[in-house]
């Protein structure tokens, strides 16, 4: 059955200067799925965010964690934070100590956990993180992607059910980017919920089971990557352009390079199955000639 | 400063226990502070600079810039305490008569300046040695431990962290109003200047909301609580520490009633 761990319903909020940011927002996230959230800058990805954590509080409409809805007063918010861990985007705006562990350390501190239940979630987020190496050096003189992880690892201490990351890839060379990836598919086959926010739809099209499309306060769209990348209005409505993955996979169907009636590929491994098997099942003809440069 | 965080990080004494150089340091520029005459002074701006230059391999030649960093102030102070400025000649006054004014210095001030510059060296050089062994967030975590308000503790730490992160605001600021030619001019200058200060305050406050809303979701609930790290102390090095430090506090027992 269907269970959502978190849910917001007709969600409005707006900021003490006056911005709206929230406009009846409604989204529901499934216990143990892995989940992205798309849409342009000021979408009100993050306000939303903020919401499941309970830093803001609805203006109007309902946020629900485990089928109940979030009260408001510190004992219930300790539990909700507890359990709900954001990673922000800029990790300057995370980072409060100069020290690593200290910075990973305040978190499960904050849960009243033992000396040595701490120490073993510090170092087991930092083991996952792939950060033990950077334990004595201070905060200011790590990199970017350093930076970012030391972050990640201070919310992955808590052992929250739902990890949401705030944009988690932006900024990150490939080689790291693919490490977070892999690291989030790691932390949800162990039964957390994983929630993105981001810009990427090809990294959103390949990692997620379900997507959310935000645009202007609401949530515009929804469903299975493939419904939700197939439909062309929704993302032109919502500033996203389409990932390389379903733009050539169409060309090549509109050219009868690939046979009907096969389902959208999610990886790129899957696509060059497909050219795989159409060229086993073809006579090889006389290949083209194919010049790189123009002749004449 | 931002080589002095360096060598704290770097330095050959960065794992020795915190707790142990605090005191060390501590300890020292007491019995320092409580000499009646140079001599002690002198010896612990030698065993610091010693400590500093062979044990925590701090180069020598930056270790001495550091020294003179504080010379100005004090011969500015030292100044106004050996400088006698008398009406008439003065039979006790080495110095000039310019004007039926004299000029100079007297003995006794001139001692004293004496004890005066070498107790600052000497407590400069013990705090050098702190800064330049001990990286400042171990310096919190003992200070924390002596019980120094949480509010105190808290506020050292996050200004430490943001001092670097400000810094690094205001170096990209500068160097993106330079490429479009803001310090082109005296008159751009300034004008690019102050939007900066103006624009590094705007950026601070809202780092600040923005760091907030991060510790709640973690928790925050009005305190940073402080994780300390298990370490073990040397005794071999508690030792040395107290021999060091009785030594020196029988040198100044002993000095106690010599004139200079």
């Amino acid at each position: 059955m269907k269970e959502n761990i978190l849910e917001a319903r007709d969600v409005h909020f707006t900021y003490s200067d006056g911005t709206t940011a929230l406009r009846g927002a409604t989204m529901a996230i499934e216990r143990g799925k892995k989940i992205a959230v798309l849409g342009s800058n000021g979408a009100g990805k993050t306000t939303i965010f903020l919401h499941f954590n309970g830093i803001l509080r609805p203006g109007r409409g309902q946020v629900l964690f485990n089928g109940r809805p979030v009260r408001y007063d510190h004992r219930s918010l300790m539990e909700l934070r507890r359990n709900v861990g954001i990673v922000f985007q800029d990790p300057d705006m995370q980072l409060f100590s100069a020290s690593v562990v200290q910075e990973i350390a305040f978190g499960p501190l904050n849960l009243g956990l033992s000396r040595e239940e701490v120490l073993r979630r510090v170092e087991a987020a930092m083991e996952a993180t792939e950060i033990t190496g950077l334990k004595d050096k201070p905060t200011h003189l790590l990199s970017y992607g350093q930076k970012k992880r030391v972050c990640l690892a201070g919310v992955l201490a808590m052992e929250p059910q739902v990890l949401i990351c705030d944009e988690p890839t932006a900024g990150l060379d490939p080689l790291h980017a693919g490490q977070v990836m892999e690291l989030f598919d790691r932390i949800n086959r162990q039964g957390a919920t994983v929630v993105l926010a981001t810009h990427d739809v090809d990294l959103a099209y390949s990692w997620a089971d379900y997507v959310y499309v935000m645009s202007c306060g609401t949530v515009v769209g929804e469903g299975l990557p493939g419904e939700v990348f197939g439909n062309e209005q929704l993302l032109r409505q919502s500033d996203l352009s389409r990932p390389w993955l379903v733009e050539v996979f169409e060309q090549l169907s509109r050219k009868g390079w690939l046979p009907e009636g096969l389902p959208l590929p999610r990886t790129k491994e899957q696509l060059f199955n497909y050219l795989q098997e159409v060229k086993g099942n073809k006579v090889p003809g006389k290949p083209a000639a194919v010049y790189l440069f123009p002749r004449g | 400063m931002f080589r002095i965080d360096q060598y704290a990080y770097t330095s050959r004494l960065r794992h020795v226990h915190p707790g142990e150089k605090f005191a060390f340091a501590i300890l020292t520029m007491f019995i320092c502070l409580a000499a009646s005459t140079v001599l002690v002074p002198l010896l612990v701006t030698c065993l610091a600079a010693a400590a500093v230059i062979m044990v925590a391999r701090v180069p020598a030649r930056f270790y001495f810039r550091l020294l003179f960093l504080p010379l100005g102030f004090l011969v500015a102070g030292l100044l106004a305490v050996t400088l006698t400025i008398s009406r008439g000649a003065n039979p006790a006054v080495y110095g000039l008569v310019i004007g039926g004014v004299t000029l100079g210095v007297t003995g006794p001030a001139l001692n004293q300046a004496a004890l005066i510059f070498t107790k600052s060296l000497g407590a400069v050089s013990c705090l050098y040695f702190l800064s330049l062994t001990t990286p400042m967030v171990e310096i919190i975590s003992i200070l924390h431990r002596l019980r120094v308000p949480a509010l105190l503790v808290e506020m050292m730490g996050l200004i430490y962290r943001f001092i670097f992160v400000i810094m690094e605001t205001a170096g990209m600021m500068y160097v993106s109003q330079g490429s479009r030619c803001g310090y082109a001019g005296i008159r751009t200058s300034f004008r690019s200047m102050a939007q900066l200060v103006a624009n590094l305050f705007a950026r601070s406050y809202h780092r600040s909301r923005a760091l907030y809303t991060a510790l709640l979701a973690r928790g925050y609930t009005g305190e940073i609580r402080m994780w300390e790290e298990p370490r073990p102390v040397s005794a071999k090095h508690l030792v040395l520490i107290a021999l060091v430090d009785l030594t020196l506090l029988v040198l100044v027992l002993v000095t106690w009633r010599w004139p200079v």
